[in-house]
């Protein structure tokens, strides 16, 4: 792996709340393009993680890199990335393309070209006819969609996703999990995507972190061995969910497999 | 009766908004209103006038150059000090909101100025600035900012901290921050905070006019009081709370439609 190569590199990592660690120790590195997802007990700092991967939350102890350029020193840029949570955040005073063009003209993207790069990922999403509706007009999945697109507009080092699908029904969660393999391939976007569902994980991502319940390390970086496309009731699928089951089982102190897997449609 | 004990089949023939609602609620209502006026004229007269009497007066007063004159002075001290004290209060609601040490300055002060009846604002006034426009205006302006901070403060922190975290991570600017993402949440609070300043303002603008001023509908319906014209009192108030109701309901009814249009 060249140092190019590497988006993000995640060195002895800690996170502590008044002496009280959340993250005890992480060390990951992602390669451009890759979609890993982060798969923890509740509690085990996955949010921490998040907050300092995002540059919202200096960590205790450790380094995050991104693009060659430290996070959190005097001095560092800002990184460029983009975030999909749980919940939309969309300002819903704010039309579609009102939303879009407000995290654009916080980028160094240049104003003339916005429109056509807010038509490009709006197409890319399938959601072009929704550019000048308001958010509270549209579905739940629409809005995650345009969460989406917000997210890929700014060119991102790449893209924090905070369980994303975990407030969708199940049908508009699969419908857009199926999709969301191919948006990511097509735009090449680096995608880290923090999920409960041991299958969803399987099904997306190329190498899943496998946390400890906190205060968390990395228990095992699995490389999920299926090649794409994929498909979510695949045989092969079920039997890698099963793998990650009983390795988990009694680190995570499992008392049921089925525990972390949310029921499929 | 509540509605709930009400049975199912009268329920369907009510009204939204239950009995009484609507066109006929406002006749009842108005109609009520006449009666027992027009009983009280009958019960404390001579110093409850007519509705008749002064249905009459009102005409006559809408034909009066120095009504107007009065009314034109009034509305300017009640915009001057309604727009002061709303961008004031506003400024020092949201500050309070968002930073912890303001709030540890501002608090003890707010809730002081929440404490003290509004006539002390005006006598003070008038001590130190004397029976001119500034006193009034002073006393208006300290009257009304703290409530509108408080409205505004409230809503501030009631406010969704996960379009803060939304603005940090898509590096937005401060200034884009406040205006895109924080104001327009804080929108429904600042109309609430500035129906509330305007009805105060106009209401305290009479007392301060009838205490310390010579002109004004207040000094005027203070004037009436003195020489015991009590048709002039009533038909003065009359069109001065009507005239600022519709003011109240025209102007900022339209503002909040324009502004929460987007909730459809």
């Amino acid at each position: 792996m060249t140092s190019s190569d590497t988006v993000l590199k995640v060195v002895d990592l800690g996170v502590s709340y008044g002496g009280s660690p959340a993250i005890s120790r992480l060390d990951f590195e992602i390669r451009r393009g890759e979609f890993v997802a982060i798969l923890g007990p509740s509690g085990c700092g996955k949010s921490s993680m998040l907050n300092t991967l995002s540059g919202l939350m200096a960590p205790t102890r450790g380094r995050v890199v991104v693009d060659g350029d430290e996070l959190y020193l005097p001095r560092s840029r800002d990184p460029r990335l983009g975030y999909v949570f749980q919940a939309h955040r969309l300002l819903p005073w704010r039309t579609v393309r009102q939303n879009l063009e407000l995290v654009l003209s916080a980028s160094e993207v240049p104003r003339e070209t916005w429109e056509a790069r807010i038509d490009e990922i709006l197409e890319i999403l399938h959601i072009s006819q929704f550019k000048d509706a308001w958010p509270m007009r549209l579905s739940g999945g629409q809005r995650q969609r345009v969460s989406i697109a917000r997210a890929l507009l700014v060119d991102p080092s790449y893209i924090l996703m905070d369980e994303p699908l975990s407030t969708l029904d199940e049908v508009t969660a699969r419908s857009l999990r199926q999709e969301l393999t191919g948006i990511c391939q097509r735009t090449g976007a680096t995608v880290v995507f923090v999920t409960h569902s041991i299958r969803e994980a399987v099904y997306l991502a190329d190498r899943i972190l496998i946390l400890t319940r906190g205060p968390s390390t990395i228990f095992e970086d699995y490389h999920v061995p299926i090649e794409r496309p994929r498909d979510y009731d695949d045989a092969r699928i079920r039997e890698v969910e099963a793998d990650i089951i009983r390795r988990i089982q009694v680190p995570w102190g499992l008392d049921m497999p089925q525990t972390t897997e949310r029921r499929s449609a | 009766m509540t509605a709930k004990t009400l049975p199912l089949a009268r329920l369907r023939l009510l009204p939204p908004g239950g009995p009484g609602a609507g066109l006929p609620g406002l006749v009842i209502a108005l109609g009520s209103m006449l009666v027992i006026w027009q009983l009280g004229a009958i019960a404390v007269r001579p110093w409850i006038p007519t509705p008749a009497d002064t249905a009459v007066e009102i005409w006559a007063n809408l034909q009066s150059p120095e009504f107007w004159l009065d009314f034109r002075l009034t509305l300017a001290r009640v915009l001057g000090a309604f727009a002061l004290a709303t961008l004031a209060g506003a400024a020092v609601g949201i500050l309070i909101g968002l930073s912890e040490r303001a709030e540890a300055f501002f608090q003890p002060l707010l809730a002081l100025a929440l404490a003290v009846p509004d006539p002390v604002y005006i006598i003070f006034a008038i001590l130190a600035f004397g029976t001119g426009e500034v006193a009034g205006f002073v006393a208006l302006t300290v009257a009304v900012t703290p409530f509108v901070s408080n409205i505004v403060r409230s809503s501030v922190r009631a406010r969704d901290t996960g379009l803060d975290e939304m603005a940090r991570i898509y590096r937005l600017p401060r200034a884009a921050a406040l205006r895109h993402q924080l104001l327009p949440q804080l929108v429904p609070a600042l109309l609430t905070a500035a129906r509330f300043s305007f009805a105060l303002s106009w209401k305290l603008a009479v007392v301060v006019e009838a205490i310390g001023q010579p002109d004004g509908i207040g000094a005027s319906i203070f004037e009436s009081f003195r020489l015991l014209r009590m048709r002039e009192v009533a038909a003065t108030a009359i069109i001065f709370i009507l005239a600022m109701q519709l003011l109240e309901r025209g102007v900022l009814g339209r503002v909040e439609k324009r502004l929460l249009g987007w909730r459809g």
